[in-house]
């Protein structure tokens, strides 16, 4: 009996250390979006429902490399769209129209994103501030242009269409590019939430704060701002190449300027320093709009309307809690440990009279 | 042509490096040498690059295409200056300018269809009640934004400025469905009468079209009447204050507060009359009918460097001349060559053609 109750303690004793484990919140967060995504095979849940958590998922993809630029490095930039639409049309194209092989098309797709973003790097060594947001969305109005134009690689205005998807020569279903998208988000969290806590993580928080005194410390601006923004250019086209498995469409209207804000308010409603934050702007952004706007009958006469819901709460969580949603979430939690605090504190004093 | 301009950007760089060694290095104030020269050899190819390009093209050709891209001039010209004019006051690029501009069309076509429906006025009449409304909503607009926003977000940096104008952007292409309805509207020309003026030595007579001339005329007295606001009235004065240091202006008793509301009113009114001129020729008024405008007048800003009020003007009228050059050259990729030109000046110059350096504090 005792022994039995040993071994209990010790479970227990190592479950809470697991728990403690910074990826635990995260993995059991992605096999609860398994489990949703089982459930949906099974039809318990709307297909609809689950089609819209995926795309929220892979736009949450997108929200992290931003929030490493925007958060991290404080870089802001504006040219999110065009690297996505990149990546779409690198699987399009290589994967779909030409038929190479799917780890030919991934290399293929890295190497451009770490080309692009090296090159956007280069830019923000010379341009700062305000003035690189803009020059970024120069840039990202200038690939928009491509993919309209140059229709050998994008199929111009009409769109690329990707279907019949193999991976290892076996067909992917849609089911199975569901749960590739899971993978690939859970495990992109943990790489970000590696990336944070390393040295790299330190060096562009420190960037951040003040170009002078990190560069004193002998952090090399050159080196960091290129890594920030290759990290996020390589996140925004594996969104993309995501997103066209998911969709299976892509068209150049998609990757306009809305699109970029879009990621923009979800990483700052969100909260641009936490990875919590950025999963809850992401999914109070875009999947308030996919699942819970779509039902009041106004927003259903007008579809556009709901992007006043995300404008306001982009505006008045400026104004009234620049740190986001997360913070807001923490300051509740304070109110309440609070709250309770007072409340035991009363209960005590009704129960066994005053302290003397 | 394209070869053309490379060489004369491969000449101008290696005349800088030869330069900046052989004669410079020798010089005391390096630094200050270094910086003309550059200015000088930028405005020498960029004009190398107008002569290359007027010559290929004729100088028929090209006086007529900027004829006839006069509106669009014009359009640009003033969302920058609004651009300027807010980028100044509240130090924030304002990315709702050209939303709140399209809001004025959008009001301006209702007042029209509305005028049209209940009374006998005459079309130029109705035009231009419509473009005083355009001028006033937006004007509203801008007031609103400044006194009911900006002035309560309590924790403002720049950046939260910016996202605070998207934030604006966002609610306002949702709001305009709902205001006025889901159709595409239009807005009529003030008059479709070319003018046909003869040149002496040039075959044809160049084509000017009416509305161009009126939108010109609209637009030169506009700007005309802002700088001078700006140079000879109390408000200018203050503006200028306020540019130059918030807090010390504030300090010596100008008022601040309303100097930037009035800012935000003047520079919506000055995108309403923008998105008034554009409608009729950007066909029709839609949600993102100005959102090129928008890019080409941060572009411009850029260009020419927020730090004067005059540089982004020119940067304005600089972009609409490439543009009227490139739609010759190729007219698919039109954009693309405007946009990777203004790139490369700007790399070259990060602050702008006419953008002065300011000293940081660490």
């Amino acid at each position: 009996m005792t022994t039995l109750r040993l071994s209990f303690d010790r479970i227990r004793k190592q479950l809470a250390i697991i728990a403690k484990h910074p990826y635990f919140g995260f993995v059991v967060f992605g096999a609860i979006l398994v489990v949703l995504r089982l459930l949906a095979l099974g039809g318990i849940i709307p297909n609809s429902l689950m089609k819209s958590l995926v795309i929220t998922m892979i736009y949450a993809i997108v929200a992290l490399g931003f929030s490493l630029l925007l958060g991290y490095a404080g870089l802001a930039s504006l040219g999110t769209a065009g690297f996505v639409g990149l990546g779409t049309y690198f699987i399009g194209h290589f994967s779909g129209t030409l038929g190479y092989p799917f780890l030919a098309t991934i290399l293929i797709s890295l190497l451009g994103a770490i080309v692009l973003g090296a090159i956007v790097g280069f830019i923000s060594l010379r341009i700062e501030g305000m003035y690189l947001a803009i020059i970024t969305l120069g840039l990202s109005e200038i690939m928009r242009e491509i993919f309209k134009s140059f229709t050998a690689f994008t199929n111009g205005v009409n769109g690329l269409g990707f279907r019949d998807f193999t991976l290892f020569e076996l067909e992917v279903s849609e089911a199975a590019v569901d749960f590739i998208v899971i993978f690939v988000f859970i495990l992109l969290i943990i790489g970000t939430l590696n990336i944070i806590k390393s040295p790299t993580g330190r060096a562009l928080l420190a960037m951040k704060n003040s170009d002078s005194a990190a560069q004193s410390m002998g952090i090399g601006l050159m080196k960091y701002r290129l890594l920030a923004f290759t990290l996020a250019t390589i996140y925004a086209v594996i969104g993309g190449l995501l997103y066209m498995m998911d969709q299976q469409f892509s068209i150049p209207t998609t990757w306009s300027l809305d699109f970029s804000l879009n990621i923009l308010a979800a990483v700052v409603v969100g909260g641009a320093q936490s990875i919590t934050g950025i999963i809850l702007g992401t999914f109070t952004i875009f999947g308030l709009n996919m699942t819970v706007l779509k039902e009041i009958a106004f927003f259903r006469e007008y579809p556009d309307a709901t992007w006043i819901v995300s404008g306001m709460l982009i505006i008045l969580i400026t104004m009234f809690y620049p740190g986001g949603l997360i913070r807001l979430l923490l300051a509740i939690k304070f109110w309440l440990i609070k709250i309770w605090k007072k409340l035991k504190r009363k209960w005590s004093v009704y129960r066994y009279g005053e302290d003397d | 042509m394209i070869e053309k301009l490379l060489y004369v950007t491969l000449a101008a760089v290696g005349i800088y490096y030869l330069v900046d060694l052989a004669v410079l290095s020798r010089v005391k104030k390096r630094a200050v040498y270094r910086a003309k020269l550059l200015n000088l050899l930028m405005l020498l190819s960029v004009l190398a690059g107008f002569a290359f390009a007027i010559k290929e093209m004729t100088l028929y050709l090209f006086l007529q295409i900027v004829l006839l891209n006069i509106v669009e001039m014009c359009v640009l010209v003033l969302a920058t200056t609004g651009i300027v004019l807010i980028f100044k006051t509240s130090v924030t690029t304002n990315f709702a300018q050209g939303t709140v501009a399209t809001v004025g069309a959008f009001a301006a076509a209702k007042l029209i269809i509305y005028l049209t429906a209940n009374t006998a006025m005459p079309m130029s009449t109705k035009l231009i009640l419509a473009l005083v409304f355009s001028a006033v909503v937006t004007f509203l607009i801008g007031l609103f934004i400044d006194t009911v926003i900006f002035r309560n977000s309590r924790y403002s940096n720049p950046v939260g400025k910016q996202m605070i104008t998207m934030g604006i952007v966002l609610v306002l292409f949702g709001l305009m469905p709902v205001l006025f309805g889901l159709l595409p509207l239009t807005i009529e020309a003030f008059s479709y009468f070319p003018y046909e003026i003869q040149l002496p030595n040039f075959p044809y007579p160049l084509i000017l079209p009416a509305q161009n001339l009126i939108a010109l005329l609209i637009t030169v007295g506009m700007l005309v009447f802002l700088f001078a606001a700006l140079r000879f009235t109390k408000w200018g004065l203050g503006v200028r204050a306020t540019a130059s240091n918030e807090t010390v202006a504030g300090m010596m008793g100008v008022n601040t507060k309303l100097i930037t509301a009035l800012s935000w009113g003047i520079a919506g009114a000055f995108g309403g009359v923008a998105a008034f001129l554009f409608a009729p020729v950007g066909s029709s008024v839609t949600v993102s009918f100005m959102t090129p405008v928008q890019v080409n007048a941060f572009l411009a800003s850029i260009l020419g460097g927020f730090s004067s009020f005059g540089g982004p003007l020119v940067g304005a009228v600089l972009i609409n001349l490439f543009s009227s050059i490139a739609s010759f050259l190729n007219s698919v990729w039109t954009n693309v060559i405007v946009y990777v030109l203004v790139l490369l000046l700007v790399l070259v110059k990060p602050l702008g053609l006419f953008g002065k350096k300011t000293a940081k504090k660490v």
